[in-house]
């Protein structure tokens, strides 16, 4: 039984990376069938694929496409698999507020590094885009996030990037929230300047990112 | 505080500990190019230091340089803290280099200037006509002596020509680096240094500076009295309009973009300090949108896109992809945010097209590769042509597959010859062009964006007149760029539909043509006035499914 399970983890792992959307539903009814925990499955399956899938975008050897492919592949699973999940099986998820910042409407990036951060276990609130320093203070607060994570293209527009952080500041909560930054302009210098506390490169990174700033020894930190 | 000396200029500076080195030489008045103005993404900006100076800085990061050039004593610059003395040698900006197309296509116009002149022998003067209207007279027979000036103010490069306006002739051109591409080589951060009046201040007066000393060069080439040029015609994109007039560009970097300047309009060339004729004024033509400027008002003049009759798409491929499709009449604009890569930013090899870039390239039939540089001197670099030569060629020779990623060296449809190429840099795959200029995984995935979003954009404007990539009859590419491209990569990486094949035509400096017909032909203005107003602007921003179809069209 439990070498089954494990090849049916591997299996829906495997039709993430492979981007195998049909696999991955298939698989996933196979999980829900055997009566094996689906958060599990989810966690040891769907999101080890996701994560591998990261690790190859990091690699070059995926790109945008083939990791939003990925991301089909998991979701198409975890439809199935949600209605299976036992509520005492669920552990408490890490909460993120994202969105682009005000003045700018270049949204790719943002959406992308949403889907990473969901697929890998987060709970993401999405503000959208043209979105004010104040909303992302606003809303941090009020679903108790973790992480506000700030994204834009726009040269123009980074400066609302630090108007958040000084938003935090004044308000006397910015040690509540972890502050990440990224996009075009964006770098780990721009990210030092401002004071956020972190600066992922791409969407994969965002992921390693997140985790590392919400890990019990750096959020007690 | 600490002092900063910087070769070859020889100026000295002292700084607060901290300071970047990008900084310091600003203070001082020294160029370094730093095209992201700072952003420490384009690794262009890098400076040797003395190896007793190295121990002066900080360096804050570890973007882009190689090892050999960190042995070698390089730091980027933008992200180098001083907290002690430092001697810096900045390398020369080679802008006589550049390689700057002048020429562009554009269909005769009657000769009927804005600007006309009458002598009149009773009183000895020579009246002045702008637009018929008489403006002011001048003393004596000037008739004989009437020029105008056509500025193409590009991004990167500035091309001045002068213009008789009693025959229509072009008398003499040059061109020169853009001066502001030294603090910033893309429009947004230029936006932002601008916000400030201090850096608005520097950026007029630092393009305006350059179009008199290129405007005083064209007049001595020819023997012509600069203050016998009446009229300036501006060519550009919105924001360089922005710029030269002086007017604050804030409103162009930040949804909804409007543009506070509309163009389709005089200003006088003494408030802009431009030396022509005291009396001399400068036309604007009109502008599109915060990002389809003046410069494709222009285009649209110079290739006559509106009197078409068939389907017809005019793009001009920069940083940011302009493009108009007229269909039955209508013309419809917009623009995408393609990134400098085609201009050779954020490509590791990338270069502008100077001396040594590779700008033409082919697989030969055995797997050997050709390739031409700028100047055939030996290969320093990669500009936007090449850049897409060699692209479609890996494509088409099957080393990068159609996902864009390059196939593994050991892949059996690989000719010997290339997969030799295929070598690991820093853990990655590149390709090998020359034993020193190579083309990474990541500039493939470059190159893949700025196509995508150009391609987007085609896709949204035949969308949105409702008609299929077939049934183009036409397609104009623009652009100083566009002359050096060829068709068969345009389609081959994609940036085109497969549908447009043998229909590609390059038309040039249409900036610079179409602001030549305004110049000698004043009924053009009234006319492109009313088809401004008539153009329907496709704004990205606010098409639902834009993600969907860019990630569709980064494939091969």
């Amino acid at each position: 039984m439990s070498a089954d399970k494990e090849t049916l983890y591997k299996q829906l792992a495997d039709a993430v990376v492979d981007m195998d959307e049909d696999q991955a539903v298939a698989t996933a009814e196979a999980v829900a069938t055997a009566g094996l925990d689906a958060y599990e499955a989810i966690e040891k399956g769907l999101s080890a694929g996701m994560e591998r899938a990261g690790q190859l975008f990091d690699e070059e050897e995926y790109f945008i496409p083939e990791l939003l492919m990925c991301s089909d592949a998991m979701y198409a699973g975890m439809d199935v698999l949600k209605p299976h999940i036992r509520q005492d099986a669920v552990a408490e998820k890490r909460r993120v507020v994202i969105g682009v910042i005000q003045g700018d409407t270049h949204d790719i990036g943002k959406n992308l590094v949403k889907i990473m951060l969901e697929t890998s276990g987060f709970d993401v609130t999405d503000l959208g885009r043209d979105i004010p320093p104040a909303s992302f203070v606003q809303t941090a607060q009020e679903i108790d996030a973790d992480i506000i994570a700030l994204s834009t293209l726009m040269t123009t527009t980074m400066d609302g990037m630090g108007e958040v952080v000084r938003q935090l500041n004044d308000q006397g909560v910015r040690d509540k929230f972890k502050v990440i930054v990224g996009g075009g302009p964006i770098s780990q210098g721009f990210a030092d300047r401002i004071g956020a506390d972190g600066y992922a490169v791409n969407a994969a990174d965002a992921v390693r990112l997140a985790r590392r700033l919400t890990s019990p020894e750096v959020a007690a930190a | 505080m600490p002092n900063v000396h910087f070769l070859p200029a020889n100026r000295s500076i002292a700084v607060e500990k901290g300071t970047t080195v990008l900084e310091a030489a600003r203070l001082a008045g020294v160029l370094i190019e730093s095209p992201c103005n700072g952003a420490v993404v384009c690794g262009k900006c890098a400076v040797h230091l003395e190896p007793d100076s190295l121990h002066h800085i900080i360096r804050r990061g570890v973007h882009h340089l190689s090892n050999d050039q960190k042995l070698a004593g390089q730091v980027l610059s933008c992200e180098a803290e001083v907290i002690g003395d430092i001697t810096v040698l900045v390398p020369d900006v080679a802008q006589e280099d550049l390689k700057i197309t002048s020429h562009g296509h554009a269909l005769a116009v009657a000769l009927a200037p804005h600007v006309t002149k009458e002598f009149q022998p009773d009183k000895g003067v020579t009246a002045v006509f702008h637009g018929g209207e008489i403006a002011y007279e001048e003393e004596g027979d000037t008739e004989g002596e009437t020029f105008g000036v056509v500025v193409d103010i590009g991004t990167t490069t500035l091309v001045v020509s002068l213009v008789d306006l009693n025959t229509g002739m072009e008398l003499a051109h040059a061109s020169a680096l853009n001066p502001q591409s030294r603090h910033a080589q893309d429009v947004l951060s230029r936006i932002r240094i601008a916000c400030e009046e201090k850096g608005l201040s520097e950026m007029r007066s630092g393009v305006i500076g350059e179009i008199n000393r290129l405007i005083g060069q064209v007049a001595g080439e020819a023997e012509v009295h600069q203050d016998r040029i009446y009229e300036v015609v501006f060519s550009g994109n919105t924001c360089m309009l922005h710029l030269a007039a002086g007017i604050n560009p804030r409103s162009l970097g930040q949804y909804p973009y409007t543009p506070e300047l509309t163009g389709g309009c005089w200003m006088s060339a003494n408030d802009l300090v431009l030396t022509i004729a005291p009396k001399g004024i400068v036309y604007l033509p009109p502008i599109i949108s915060a990002y389809v400027g003046a410069d494709i008002t222009a285009g649209l003049q110079a290739v006559r896109l509106h009197e078409e009759q068939g389907t017809v798409l005019f793009i001009d491929i920069g940083t940011n992809g302009e493009m108009a499709i007229v269909h039955e009449g209508q013309v419809r604009a917009t623009s995408t945010a393609a990134g400098p890569a085609f201009e050779g930013m954020n490509i590791t090899f990338g270069m502008r097209a100077g001396q040594g870039a590779i700008e033409r390239f082919a697989i030969l039939k055995g797997g050997d590769i050709c390739l031409k540089t700028i100047g055939n001197s030996p290969a320093t670099g990669i500009c936007g042509s090449g850049l897409m030569d060699i692209v479609a060629e890996l494509v088409r020779h099957g080393v990068i597959n159609k996902n864009g990623k390059f196939v593994s060296p050991e892949d059996p449809v690989l000719l010997p010859l290339l997969a030799e190429r295929l070598v690991k840099i820093d853990g990655k795959p590149a390709f090998k062009l020359t034993d020193n200029v190579y083309l990474s995984q990541k500039d493939v995935r470059q190159v893949q964006l700025a196509k995508g979003a150009i391609r987007a954009g085609v896709e949204f404007l035949l969308r949105h007149t409702g008609v299929n990539p077939v049934d183009l009859d036409k397609v104009l590419i623009a652009g100083s760029f566009g002359f050096h491209l060829t068709a068969e990569s345009l389609v081959t990486i994609g940036l085109l539909p497969a549908e447009t094949t043998g229909k590609i035509e390059f038309v040039g400096n249409t900036a610079k043509s179409g602001g030549k017909a305004f110049l000698l032909n004043h009924n053009s203005r009234i006319e492109v006035q009313r088809l401004v107003q008539e153009v329907k602007v496709v704004e990205l921003a606010n098409c639902a499914d834009f993600d969907r179809v860019f990630v569709e069209v980064l494939s091969f």
